[in-house]
């Protein structure tokens, strides 16, 4: 039972608890806190990299903790957002009136959260977890109260995530009417025994069905996106970073687990979900990349592309929930599109949060000329930006090349050819902002101060687009037992 | 003698610029270096071809280590390699960039960044011609759209906005039909890599099926088509170059856009059998296409009104002959492929840069509003003059000899090739109004040397000054060296060329 010691999970809740009792009885200054909460989630992070998968992975509490090479992968890149996400909130603190100390301390909640998400190998468990994540996103999501925005993105993130929330334990109640259990491998168990026959069919995949609209809210796919451009602009920039990188993950993840842990291969609920996954898709990316053009705020453009992109991820669950030669390529797709996107769009919402002004914030005429302000903001921004448009050298060619490839050997051909259309569009507007940011006249010559340590953290994650663009055999270590572990 | 060196003294000369030091200097000695080392590297190229084990599948200093193996992703390898074919388009790569970078002034504003862009863009073509791995082949060309869209977008002329944008949205999506492409025929044909060399070999022994190819065929035509500028996938074209500032189109215009030929002749002749169902389908759309780059397009530049627009059109006009050297399927037209690019490289680059220094000089680019410039620029009218009748294809410049090899080859197959009585006709329409073009080409050559060099010099232009020094001149006399050198002795480029084609069209089918 050696991974009940090492399982981040525990130890990120025992951090927050520390920090919270510290901040309300030694009354350390927010900002300490802020620190012990990026050096306890970094040590935390190394932890989970040294830990051991066992071959094929193991199970604990007859199979609802399941700690396989998806459970890591996911894990691992929950833990480096959320280390990102309060590195960034250091420089954030001024913008938040009161509690700041909370503001550190929840995310480390959240990850506790999404960590679980990743190991659960039951319904039930998913959907505690899930709450953990999502209640704790409604504070942070409103934590500016004196803004308005953030009040708003607040109230809607609330109304649409109890909405979907309420799909999801629906279709687990169909499930669980039909097959028994809420395990996921009893699930399958049963399905694949052929139990589930004629009149209890359809039932059964309308219970898939909700559960997949459920987690299409979470991962922001089309037409269950409406949330996230007002979100997205309201919320506090690191939260902003965190709900489309994170909070976008987990619904993957757990989308993973439904689709290949319970209901696996088995061909008559695969002919459902593909076709609602490929709608799913196409509508994501050409509804993405298409409303993000005549986007004027870059955090609300940010989150029409990040729309986008779930449609490019979603091609990769397709090829790796499918069955044949697909699949290993479907898991190495998935992986690496996720780690090119956490990249870029940590790098891009970094930027974001230094840049953030008061009045008319994030608008894009804000970044004009930005290159004769600071150079290593415009720079590090155009690098973000490269890198989620797929142009190389950067890692999000890597990426897109091989979804790309997965639609190929899936025999998704519309949704390549939708994908090069999007991927068109998204130039467009990805290089709109290079353009203003390198060429147009700056409102304003005052240079922009970078913090040492954030400088630091912009050219770690540049330098990370690069490398990994380029020697891409760490790619390679990084996305194996996630791959494997879905073969 | 190996040729990652030709890769990294571009990329040192940016490293040097980024470290603050001068940075026109650097250019031009690392464009230099660059330009002797290829020099170097072809006189080290085994001719005979002969010797053995220098050679492998016919390439030489061949550098193969396996790059990438992703699970399920096909096998990538860093696999670089030198033939007849890819070595000229180097040498035309150092040449124009060396000219490139020798003639953009010091004082250019944020000259730093513009010298480390020209090079990025040179380095990304050397890359792509030098891959032989489709995976390096495709992004180092694409890696080199991103310096043209800010080379254009930064010190552009007129429309530079849009002309910047639209020139990297319509490669973009050249591009990625491009790559549809070679995933199909990647995947398709079982070798499960990205390497050239192994796909050719791969389906030397088990040829990919009728309908593959005919899917594969319309990919790689309009991907490598839009790269091209083959009608009607040419409107980026003439308006990029028209706003870019001359050292971009140079490199873009002589040699970025050779790399969609280059792609065709290296990838899409030896992968999909041109004796087969599909080539002979999709071929009559290849006839209509280039006759309206010769034809539609060639009587649009006899239209225009602007001196740099014209030069624009024009070298997509010639983009034509290209593909009706590649329509020809013939050994000397394709060799003659191979000379043109060269030729029309040299001869577009050595044009954008006159016009762009005419347009620096006298701040104007309306030809009718020029005139009579040749009594005060002698150097620049001769050499203007040189570059026209280059690209008009005079005997003596290097551009007539790929275009007569060209005609040679299409009449070679009309009266050799495997026709039946009355077969050859269609493809005979086709050379006949092709060689039409020479004349259309030859009208506005003709006429803009005229209106701009000689008739009445206007009043204001009464003090407009030559290009006085060594050193300004330099360029331009490279350039044009080159192109005399080449007309005179072509065979420095065709016989290697035609030596690989054989050996590359020999081991295809």
């Amino acid at each position: 039972m050696t991974v009940l010691f090492d399982a981040p999970e525990i130890w990120l809740t025992v951090l927050a608890c520390v920090l919270l009792l510290g901040e309300a009885f030694t009354g350390v200054r927010s900002r300490t806190i802020g620190q012990f909460a990026v050096v306890g989630t970094a040590v935390i992070f190394v932890v989970t990299l040294l830990s051991v998968v066992p071959p094929g992975g193991a199970t604990y509490w007859s199979g609802s903790y399941i700690w396989d090479g998806t459970a890591q992968f996911f894990k691992l890149f929950f833990i480096f957002t959320s280390l990102v996400v309060t590195w960034m909130s250091l420089t954030f603190e001024s913008q938040i009136d009161e509690n700041r100390a909370e503001f550190y301390v929840l995310p480390l909640l959240i990850t506790a959260g999404m960590c679980l998400l990743a190991s659960a190998g039951d319904f039930m468990l998913m959907f505690v977890a899930l709450e953990l994540v999502t209640i704790t996103f409604y504070i942070l999501v409103a934590y500016q109260r004196q803004v308005r925005a953030s009040l708003e993105a607040g109230v809607k993130y609330l109304i649409l995530g109890g909405l979907s929330s309420a799909f999801l334990v629906m279709g687990i109640a169909y499930v669980y009417g039909l097959t028994g259990s809420t395990n996921f491998s009893l699930v399958f168990g049963v399905i694949q025994a052929g139990e589930i026959t004629g009149p209890s069919v359809l039932p059964l995949a309308f219970g898939l069905l909700l559960v997949l609209v459920g987690i299409g809210f979470k991962i922001a796919g089309v037409p269950f996106h409406i949330w996230a451009p007002d979100v997205y602009q309201g919320a506090p920039t690191p939260i902003t970073a965190f709900l489309s990188v994170g909070s976008k993950a987990a619904g993957f993840v757990i989308l993973i687990r439904v689709l290949v842990d319970a209901f696996g291969l088995v061909q008559l609920y695969a002919n459902y979900w593909s076709l609602l996954l490929i709608i799913m898709a196409a509508a994501s990316m050409l509804l993405g990349n298409l409303a993000a053009i005549p986007q004027r705020n870059l955090k609300r453009m940010l989150a029409y592309s990040s729309i986008g992109h779930s449609g490019f991820v979603l091609i990769g669950v397709l090829a790796l929930a499918g069955s044949g030669p697909a699949r290993e390529l479907g898991g190495t797709a998935v992986g690496i599109y996720l780690i090119s996107y956490l990249i870029a769009s940590l790098l891009a919402f970094v930027i974001v949060a230094i840049v953030t002004q008061k009045e008319s914030p994030d608008a894009i005429h804000n970044y004009a000329g930005l290159w004769q302000r600071s150079p290593l903001l415009a720079g590090g921004l155009a690098v973000a930006l490269i890198s989620l448009a797929g142009i190389p050298p950067t890692v999000g060619f890597v990426g897109k090349l091989t979804i790309f490839t997965a639609a190929w050997e899936a025999n998704l051909y519309s949704l390549f050819w939708i994908g090069v259309a999007a991927a068109v569009a998204g130039f467009y507007y990805y290089l709109g902002v290079v353009k203003t940011m390198f060429w147009s006249k700056p409102l304003d010559t005052e240079p922009i101060p970078v913090a040492p340590s954030l400088r630091f953290l912009i050219l770690l994650l540049v330098v990370a687009t690069f490398v990994l663009g380029f020697f891409t055999t760490g790619l390679q270590v990084m996305v194996g037992d996630l791959v494997a572990a879905n073969l | 003698m190996t040729l990652l060196l030709l890769l990294l003294i571009p990329l040192a000369a940016i490293f040097l610029i980024m470290l603050r030091c001068p940075a026109k200097p650097v250019a031009v000695w690392g464009a230099a270096a660059n330009f002797v080392y290829s020099i170097v590297m072809m006189g080290g190229y085994d001719t005979t071809g002969s010797a053995g084990s220098k050679i492998i599948d016919g390439y030489q200093f061949v550098i193969k280590y396996p790059w990438l193996d992703l699970p399920g992703l096909p096998l990538i390898s860093f696999h670089l390699g030198l033939d007849g074919i890819n070595a000229p388009l180097v040498f035309l790569c150092t040449t124009v960039t060396l000219a490139a970078v020798s003639l953009t002034p010091a004082t250019i504003k944020r000259a730093p960044e513009f010298f480390i862009y020209v090079l990025l863009m040179s380095l990304g073509a050397l890359g792509a011609f030098l891959s032989l791995d489709l995976f390096f082949f495709f992004i180092f060309h694409e890696f080199a759209l991103i310096p043209t869209f800010l080379l254009i977008g930064i010190w552009g002329t007129q429309n530079r906005q849009f002309a910047s944008m639209q020139l990297t949205l319509y490669l973009t999506l050249g591009s990625l039909v491009l790559l549809g492409g070679i995933l199909a025929l990647v995947l398709w044909s079982g070798a499960n890599t990205f390497d050239i060399v192994d796909i050719q070999k791969q389906l030397a022994n088990t040829a990919l099926s009728e309908t593959d190819q005919f899917a594969i065929w319309p990919l790689l035509l309009v991907g490598f088509g839009i790269l091209i500028s083959l009608f009607p996938f040419h409107t980026w074209a003439p308006g990029g170059y028209a706003c870019a500032p001359p050292a971009a189109a140079m490199m873009h215009a002589g040699v970025l856009k050779k790399f969609g030929i280059y792609g065709i002749l290296r990838v899409a002749m030896p992968c999909l059998d041109p004796s087969g169902a599909a080539w002979a389908y999709w071929e009559p759309w290849l006839w209509v296409l280039l006759l309206g780059n010769v034809l539609f397009v060639g009587y649009t530049t006899v239209a225009q009104k602007e001196l740099p627009l014209m030069l624009g059109f024009s070298s997509v006009m010639h983009m034509g002959y290209m593909f009706l050297g590649i329509a020809t399927f013939d050994l000397i037209g394709l060799t003659g492929v191979v000379m043109l690019m060269v030729a029309h490289g040299l001869s577009a680059a050595l044009l954008f840069a006159i016009a762009g220094e005419i347009q620096q000089r006298t701040g104007e680019n309306r030809m009718d509003q020029l005139g009579g410039l040749a009594k005060r620029m002698p150097f620049l009218a001769t050499a203007f003059v040189l570059g026209s009748l280059a690209s008009v294809g005079m005997p003596g410049l290097a551009n007539f000899a790929g275009e007569i090899m060209i005609f040679f080859g299409a009449f070679n197959r009309i009266n050799f090739g495997a026709y039946e009585a009355g077969q050859a006709v269609p493809l005979m329409i086709v050379v006949i109004l092709a060689i039409w073009g020479i004349v259309i080409s030859a009208i506005y050559s003709l006429r803009s040397i005229s209106k701009v060099f000689f008739g009445d010099l206007p009043e204001r232009y009464a003090e407009v000054r030559d290009l006085e020094t060594f050193q300004e001149r330099a360029p331009y006399i490279l350039l044009m060296a080159v192109l005399l050198l080449l007309g005179f002795v072509p065979s420095i480029i065709t016989s290697n060329a035609h030596q690989s084609l054989s050996l590359m069209l020999g081991g295809g089918s």
